[in-house]
């Protein structure tokens, strides 16, 4: 009797081990690995995407895992080493082109732009999904101008708010050190230059560059300009203003945080989906009702450039063409086709194409004031230096040279350092 | 008799068998996950090994090694770990001596409260107990500005985690009380385990509570402090979590610590055989330290 049993057990577990392969279909299975991009970093709306997806092309299944960003990379990068990396992932052209389609894991997704994409997506897009050999290794699906946003009930309590043009948001250098001086009258903590890490620092590196008309990179993206003049008096700038305050302790969401509190009056690290967070006040709000206003950084002329955000996917060449095949029909069908204005709005962020396969893309958020009225930021977009090689480094040496003028180093000096880092980094 | 023998040899044999058999599944897993990446760290840290499809690891011998010592963050990572040691090991073994003294005489259910209090910082996860720290530690609105603004110590608030000045001792001191918890409960058993009669004829031979203390029951307990020294050494040169939940090794490379670096430098950097060039100085580093730390326990004891 209980051999029987045994030998039944035995036969239900290679049963059960050969049931997969039995009874599989021929659907395609591939995966797609996912950072946190709006709602893309949320189950149940990627699981309806997905759903849609698969309805529409029922020979692919697609298994999703979400990453942080805390430890994202880490995952990723084990994955590729272990030869177990994902077919798709989701994420900008920071990690897509600089990072690992440098280093030979993506595949070049050059075959999927016709003429009519080339038209269709935005032009710098374009460039920063595309590397120095002309590889694609990015399909762009959304994009946002990052900005900084200030508490106008602070402004107008400080007599400032004319400093202030909301109809643009737009301010000038002028304007913003008027703002400062007035504010720490009343708050020693107006604003935070944060530089605990790498989490919303585009906005330091923005706001410092803007105030005085400097650049991060040169324009071939070739080496780091972090120490020329223009950067140095902006620096210098802060340094001086009562209630700035350089904070190694904090990083852009804490700062975020901090500004939703009211304990700050400005924010450096801002984008569309902050200003319609609903989470302790509505959009727009402070938690204590305070008017928030997203404002473009001050430029001495009031023209700003921004920091854009780029987000979409890539295809890791993990050598199976059936797969690569399909992870491009997904691609195909959010980033141009059906799919694209559920992926977008997934997103919260704005299309990084005018049309798709016929579908006017422009008109996407035309029911959503705040959004149409975020959109006059889009043409401030600057320009996408995040894809110079070594970006990881010179993005640590950053926040480091931030911390070592906010303990009082020599400006000049630790931005040269900065440079030297950075463009040793690049192989400049 | 002979055949006697040889049955019995066939016995010995046959538990031998069954004995290596069961030690095979943890022999297994010491291979694997502990014996062979060491050998390796040791192997790759030879290497200029970089992060990519087509890398070629290139033979540089000692190169990473010369390059360590000419590296001023790898050196200041150096210095901060060993300040956390030279800091954290003996206070954490007096305090946690201090701690069980005190406790072991109280009332057995007095003394479990005691164990559980100092254990709750040990079992509780890494990253809740530096959320709270962060909180505490705030500097716009953390509960120690509050307190010492209050008391007249401070006049402006104090950015603790955000000062080269206080960085790093802040975090000896969130290390040190997620490591007393450990060691209080190994002395409490340990001091329950010392002979009474050894205890009770020194008292009748008119031993004052220090003599006792000194000559019969911290003798007694030395293998308990050698372990606890050997494990808190340890575990202070692999302080890593704290310093990337806090400070990122910040501010100004203030707190970095070897552990955070060869993090840093091998999944940021992708500089695989530099990050396991560094793993093997500080295996060294805490292979010598042991060592002394036995031979010195042996003398004693």
């Amino acid at each position: 009797m209980k051999k029987l049993l045994a030998l039944a057990l035995a036969l239900i577990m290679v049963f059960a081990l050969a049931a997969p392969s039995a009874f599989a279909d021929d659907a395609v299975e591939i995966t797609l690995w996912t950072y946190p991009i709006g709602q893309w970093g949320t189950q149940e709306v990627v699981d309806e995407l997905i759903a849609g997806f698969e309805a529409a092309n029922p020979g692919i299944k697609v298994e999703v895992q979400y990453l942080a960003y805390a430890d994202g990379d880490d995952k990723v990068n084990t994955a590729l080493e272990g030869g177990n990396a994902p077919d798709l992932i989701m994420e900008g052209p920071e990690r897509l082109v600089a990072n690992w389609g440098a280093k030979g894991y993506m595949v070049d997704l050059a075959d999927m732009w016709d003429d009519t994409d080339k038209a269709e997506i935005f032009e710098s897009l374009q460039d920063s999904c595309t590397n120095a050999d002309g590889k694609v290794f990015e399909y762009p699906v959304c994009m946002i101008a990052h900005c900084m946003a200030v508490n106008v009930t602070r402004f107008e309590e400080a007599g400032v708010a004319d400093v202030l043009d909301r109809e643009n948001h737009t301010w000038t250098t002028e304007g913003f050190i008027k703002a400062v001086n007035a504010l720490s009258e009343t708050n020693p903590n107006v604003a935070a230059i944060y530089c605990s890490g790498q989490g919303g620092d585009q906005g330091t590196r923005v706001l410092i560059n803007n105030l005085y008309g400097g650049t991060f990179t040169n324009p071939e993206h070739t080496a780091y300009t972090a120490n020329s003049p223009e950067n140095i008096k902006a620096l210098q700038l802060l340094v001086d203003l009562p209630g700035i305050n350089f904070d190694p302790a904090i990083n852009g969401g804490e700062e975020i945080q901090l500004f939703r509190q009211g304990i700050l009056d400005m924010a450096f690290c801002w984008n569309l989906i902050q200003q319609t967070n609903t989470d302790n006040n509505d959009a727009g709000r402070t938690n204590d009702g305070d008017e928030i206003e997203f404002m473009a950084f001050p430029a001495e002329d009031g023209n700003a450039k921004l920091g854009l955000g780029i987000w979409g996917f890539g295809i890791f060449d993990n050598g199976d063409a059936a797969k690569i095949d399909a992870a491009k029909t997904f691609i195909k069908y959010f980033a141009d086709g059906e799919g694209t204005p559920g992926a977008i709005k997934a997103s919260g962020f704005s299309p990084a194409r005018s049309m798709a396969e016929g579908q006017d893309l422009t008109q996407l958020f035309a029911d959503d004031p705040i959004t149409t009225e975020y959109m006059k930021l889009l043409p401030m977009g600057g320009d996408y230096y995040q894809v110079v090689p070594g970006w990881a480094e010179a993005r640590t040496a950053w926040w480091n040279m931030l911390q070592q003028i906010g303990e009082g180093a020599d400006i000049q000096a630790a931005a040269d350092e900065f440079v030297a880092v950075a463009n040793a980094a690049a192989g400049a | 008799m002979g055949k006697s023998t040889g049955m019995s040899r066939a016995l010995v044999r046959r538990e031998t068998i069954a004995g290596y058999l069961f030690l095979l599944p943890s022999l297994f897993f010491f291979v694997t996950f502990v014996v062979y990446p060491m050998f390796m760290c040791i192997f790759t840290s030879f290497f200029d090994s970089n992060m990519g499809k087509n890398a070629v690891d290139t033979f540089i011998g000692f190169g990473n090694y010369k390059e360590l010592l000419q590296d001023k963050v790898f050196l200041g990572a150096l210095k901060n770990t060993l300040i956390i040691v030279v800091v954290s090991v003996p206070t954490v073994c007096a305090f946690s001596l201090w701690v069980a003294s005190a406790i072991t005489d109280m009332k057995p259910a007095l003394t479990s409260a005691f164990r559980v209090i100092f254990y709750l910082p040990v079992v509780t996860g890494s990253v809740a107990v530096t959320v709270v720290w962060k909180w505490m530690y705030n500097n716009y609105y953390g509960i120690f500005n509050y307190l010492f603004k209050s008391a007249g110590i401070i006049e402006k608030n104090i950015n603790w985690l955000g000062d080269a000045k206080y960085a790093l001792w802040c975090i000896i001191l969130i290390l040190f009380t997620t490591s007393v918890g450990q060691p209080i409960v190994l002395y409490v058993s340990a001091l329950g385990n010392v002979d009474h009669s050894l205890v009770e004829a020194a008292e009748v031979d008119g031993a004052t509570r220090t003599q006792v203390f000194w000559k019969i029951k911290w003798a007694q307990i030395m293998p308990t402090t050698l372990y606890i020294l050997i494990i808190t050494t340890i575990n202070s040169f692999q302080c890593f979590a704290l310093i990337q939940l806090l400070t990122s090794g910040g501010p100004n490379h203030s707190t970095d610590t070897i552990m955070y670096y060869i993090y840093y430098t091998a999944f940021k950097l992708y500089r695989y055989g530099y990050g396991n060039a560094m793993g093997v100085v500080l295996m060294i580093i805490i292979a010598v330290l042991s060592a002394i730390q036995f031979k010195l326990g042996q003398t004693s004891d």
